[in-house]
């Protein structure tokens, strides 16, 4: 029986490992871009002095390896595995009967805290501080259960309210959206100790019935067995079924933009044209990167100029792709701004690995050292940036490195000379500019090309072509 | 009992004795040493917070410094990173030497060993400043925010507490402001869905206020008390970002239309004049003097509609007659500084409370100059009429807000010195005959750690002289609700002419 269960729990596992490491792996690299996790004192202190700090600490850990989707995919599945076998541990706890419970129809219900998890972090705003929240809920309960029936339990349960609302209960930022009360997360934490009590519950009944007529068959096999697989199956196509894979989708174009992934996102959109705001951007770039957009500029699906550099919105994903293009087109005041507004608008007022790494950048072709420096020497303080940190801590002030820098030194060729004035929408003038001033800068003359096609703009499209004409 | 607790504080002592290093075979150098932040020569209240600082160069591995008076005390410091004299000790010092100098002798251990610097003096003045500043901390962005909030500030240690912050609302704070620093007569803007103006005097309930009104541009902003604490004048601005493409300044917040208002508490009515609300003019940051009978604000020729040549923006500024008794505007504007001649522009003028001078930050063209590199502050001589630039104070980078402490002796200003993007509070003195000391930053227990891990701006330092006693739960429930109290309008009907002088 005991081997049972543990297949069942390695099969959920896997299941949940394929899932995130497959289908959702974006999903995870999202959590890990809006998040900065510091090794530091100051930051840690920050976090758990809140209640319900230690789990939101735990979840934030956690992220920072989301970097990796499969590490990400790996560390929910064992998170999700844990609350399903405390779930199964509890009510043996309180039963005192050593894995009875599981022998039940009812064992099939120790999963459904671990799949109302997995619901949970369907959603992009939810935050794994609440996974942990969960399960430190669950160690708590366990841990009373260890301590002998009497008054030394019952002091044990006092303490434990209180560490425990410390460490978890007392949590506010499990979800994104700090008004949005986050009840898949609430129905997870609720069933992960009451479904204990039913199962408790339904068992002290059937141990009445079964006091006289104890007995066992293969039946105790297949009756867990069949309740798993039902439960699997229901929970599962939920699961499936509430998964978002449009935006699952949104955020790999988003995120081949950032690890500038220009051959990944050419074959992408030839396999399947993109039909979002953020993909045609992103498709947009990476053509411009190949010297292709404007030759092929109709070959696929546009969304008129918003598809080329979109009017930056007041949140904190949708600017990231078109930052992206200010900044390789040499726009990089614009690129600035727009990840650092990006930056402001992160919903739970975190900070983002990946919006430092661009500030740092930005600041650094401007010749803003000391800024620079304050991104880069914050970046030095977490997991997988530092050693990016260090090596750009490198260039600050070396102006001779920053030139021959293969990107760096193209991008200050490429930023405006003439200064002029431009509100939040992007006009063929600030194209023009770019491109008139310095010839050399071929994106620039391909989002303009592209510009004046998309807008039908004959006469600069012939200014354009005739300047180019004349230069060769 | 008592052996045992002696034997304690002995162990105790030794212990920290013990992770003290004694400064050995120092090499001399016969400069002064490079310190963060840059505390050599400064003049310092006599109850300001220990100036702990480090080595400006990072690879010092030790730093120690030995503090000494004329009367032969002394007090020590070492450490890693930064010196952190204690509290007490520091304060018994300094009150020791009131109008008095101090000698700091810095020594700092780098892999060749010891080398102990030429000493460096520290003056303290016999001008106390007040209890505490009262700031904004925002990050330096343009449009959107992320978490910020009011903070108070006790400047005889390192406490900080936050009064209000937007997790507790929907929106942003902005525009605090006390009447001389007393915080029993308080306003504070509350921007976003829950938008309101809060107000407090004489230490009663908020109440939040609907600033806006059929007759007036728009919400009231840039608040400032009148001594009386019955009148608070405001401009009302229509105000615009635009960003640069290819400028050490980034971003250019400037005016459409803007006008100056009273608000009479008592009377709970926004007194207008249409002198001071011209459409030809945009008039700002209005300031009652320090006698309460006049208004000195800043005032640009309007552009035309649908130019954006903001660099042909350039503010003057002027005064106008107030009668505290009638709330009458006098009916004459003078122009105090014609700094359009100039090809300047002046913003956030400050009268001392004495009355003896008036601070304003001058800059290229425009009224944000908390964004222009090349903005500086300037010190008006109000008995004399002689404006000059406050050298001790100013740095390359941004000097712009400023405020006067209730003494008129200190001023606390934001520049952005330290990196050019994050503005810092800094502080100076000013004596009687204007004389402005070297600046000095915002003491911290460890500045490089904490000034390096905060990425927020100080905005708008105003001196406080006791804690607000602000209750932050209180207040994000009146903001919350959906009551706002409405103003009245008395419209003064003088008239006169913008830009007669003196």
């Amino acid at each position: 029986m005991k081997h049972l269960h543990l297949l069942c729990t390695l099969l959920f596992g896997v299941a949940v490992l394929l899932f995130f490491g497959l289908a959702y792996p974006h999903h995870l690299h999202y959590q890990e871009e809006y998040q900065l996790f510091l090794f530091d004192s100051t930051y840690v202190w920050e976090i758990v002095r809140l209640p319900g700090g230690v789990a939101d600490l735990l979840g934030r850990f956690c992220t920072q390896f989301f970097l990796f989707a499969w590490v990400g995919a790996l560390i929910i599945a064992l998170l999700l595995s844990a609350v399903q076998l405390l779930t199964l541990r509890l009510a043996s706890s309180w039963t005192s009967q050593t894995a009875e419970p599981s022998g039940e129809w009812f064992y099939g219900l120790s999963f459904v805290p671990s799949f109302l998890l997995w619901l949970f972090l369907l959603d992009e705003n939810a935050l794994l501080g609440g996974v942990w929240g969960v399960l430190l809920t669950q160690f708590a309960i366990w841990g009373c259960l260890q301590i002998p029936k009497g008054w030394k339990r019952y002091i044990a349960i006092f303490f434990a309210i209180v560490i425990l609302y410390w460490m978890a209960l007392g949590g506010s930022h499990y979800y994104r959206i700090p008004t949005t009360f986050p009840t898949m997360l609430y129905a997870a934490w609720l069933s992960a100790v009451i479904i204990p009590l039913l199962m408790l519950l339904v068992m002290r009944s059937k141990k009445r019935e079964n006091a006289q007529q104890k007995h066992y068959s293969l039946t105790s096999h297949l009756i867990p067995l069949t309740s798993y697989i039902l439960m699997s199956l229901i929970m599962g196509s939920l699961v499936w079924k509430n998964a978002n894979f449009k935006a699952e989708k949104v955020m790999q174009y988003d995120f081949m933009a950032c690890h500038q992934q220009w051959n990944r996102i050419l074959e992408t959109v030839n396999a399947e044209k993109p039909n979002n705001q953020i993909g045609v951007t992103v498709q947009n770039l990476a053509l411009a990167m190949h010297g292709m957009l404007a030759d092929h500029l109709f070959d696929y699906n546009q969304n008129g100029i918003a598809g080329l550099l979109p009017d930056v919105k007041e949140d904190a994903t949708s600017p990231m792709p078109t930052a992206e293009a200010f900044y390789q087109l040499g726009m990089v005041y614009v690129a600035q701004r727009t990840v650092f507004e990006a930056q402001e608008a992160i919903l739970d007022f975190q900070k983002s690995g990946r919006c430092y790494k661009r500030l740092a950048q930005t600041n650094l072709i401007n010749g803003n050292y000391e800024v620079a420096r304050k991104y880069l020497m914050a970046l030095q303080k977490t997991l997988f940036y530092r050693d990016w940190a260090n090596k750009t801590l490198t260039l600050l002030g070396n102006e001779e490195a920053i030139a021959k820098h293969p990107e760096y030194g193209r991008l200050r060729k490429s930023v405006y000379d003439n200064n002029f004035f431009f509100s939040d929408h992007v006009t063929p003038e600030m194209l023009e500019d770019l491109f008139f001033s310095n010839t050399d800068n071929r994106l620039a003359f391909e989002y303009l090309k592209a510009y004046y096609m998309l807008t039908g703009d004959r006469e600069g499209y012939a200014k354009l072509l005739l300047h180019t004409s004349n230069k060769q | 009992m008592k052996k045992t607790l002696s034997f304690l504080l002995l162990s105790l002592l030794l212990l920290s004795s013990a992770c003290t290093e004694t400064v050995s075979d120092a090499k001399q150098e016969t400069v002064q040493p490079r310190i963060y932040p840059d505390y050599v020569g400064v003049t310092i209240p006599v109850n300001i917070a220990p100036l702990c600082f480090g080595m400006a160069d990072e690879t010092a591995q030790l730093v120690d410094a030995v503090i000494t008076d004329c009367h032969g005390h002394n007090l020590h410091s070492q450490g890693e990173e930064s010196v952190d004299f204690d509290l007490e000790d520091w304060h018994t010092l300094l009150g020791q030497n009131r109008g008095d100098s101090l000698s700091v002798t810095v020594s700092a251990k780098y892999d060749d060993g010891w080398h102990t610097y030429s000493p460096f003096s520290i003056y303290v003045s016999p001008d106390s400043i007040d209890y505490g500043i009262c700031y904004r901390l925002i990050a330096p962005g343009y449009e959107v925010w992320s978490k910020m909030g009011i903070y108070e500030r006790d400047l005889s240690s390192f406490d900080e507490r936050a009064l209000i912050e937007n997790t507790q609302f929907e929106g942003c704070v902005n525009c605090h402001s006390f009447n001389r620093g007393n915080p029993a007569d308080m306003s504070l803007h509350i921007r976003g869905p829950h938008g309101a103006t809060l107000l407090r005097q004489n230490d009663s309930p908020l109440i939040a206020y609907d600033t806006k009104t059929d007759q007036t541009l728009g919400l009231c902003v840039y608040p400032y008390w009148h001594p009386t604490g019955r009148y608070i004048a405001y401009s009302t601005n229509t105000t615009r970002q635009l960003f640069h493409s290819a400028d050490r300044n980034r971003i250019e917040v400037f005016d459409e239309a803007s006008d100056l208002q009273v608000y009479d508490v008592e009377k709970n009515e926004l007194l207008l004049s249409p002198l001071v609300k011209q459409d030809s003019i945009y008039e700002t940051f209005p300031v009652f003097s320090a006698d309460g009978c006049s208004i000195y604000f800043c005032a640009a020729r309007a552009l035309p509609e649908g130019n954006h040549d903001l660099d042909s923006i350039r503010y003057n500024l002027c005064r106008i007659d107030f009668d505290p008794a009638t709330g009458n505007f006098g009916d004459c504007i003078e122009t105090i500084i014609d700094a359009e001649a100039q090809h300047k522009s002046v913003s956030f003028p400050r009268p001392s409370y004495d009355g003896r001078f008036l601070c304003y930050t001058l800059s290229d063209y425009g009224q944000f100059s908390i964004w222009h590199h090349e903005a500086d502050l300037y010190l008006l001589d109000l008995a004399t009429g002689e404006s000059r630039p406050m050298t001790g104070a100013n740095s390359d980078d941004t000097e712009s807000f400023h405020n006067w402490s209730t003494s008129s002796h200190w001023l606390v200003f934001s520049s952005r010195r330290d990196d050019g993007l994050f503005t810092r509070p800094y502080f100076c003195h000013v004596d009687g005959k204007g004389v402005v000391s070297k600046a000095f930053m915002l003491p911290q227990r460890n500045p490089r750690r904490f000034y390096r891990d905060r990425f927020l701006s100080f905005n708008v330092p105003e001196f406080i002289i006791r804690p607000t006693r602000f209750n932050g739960q209180k207040a994000s429930r009146i903001i919350n609700d959906e009551y706002r109290k409405n103003m009245g309008v008395r419209l003064n009907t003088s008239e006169g002419d913008f830009g007669s002088s003196q």
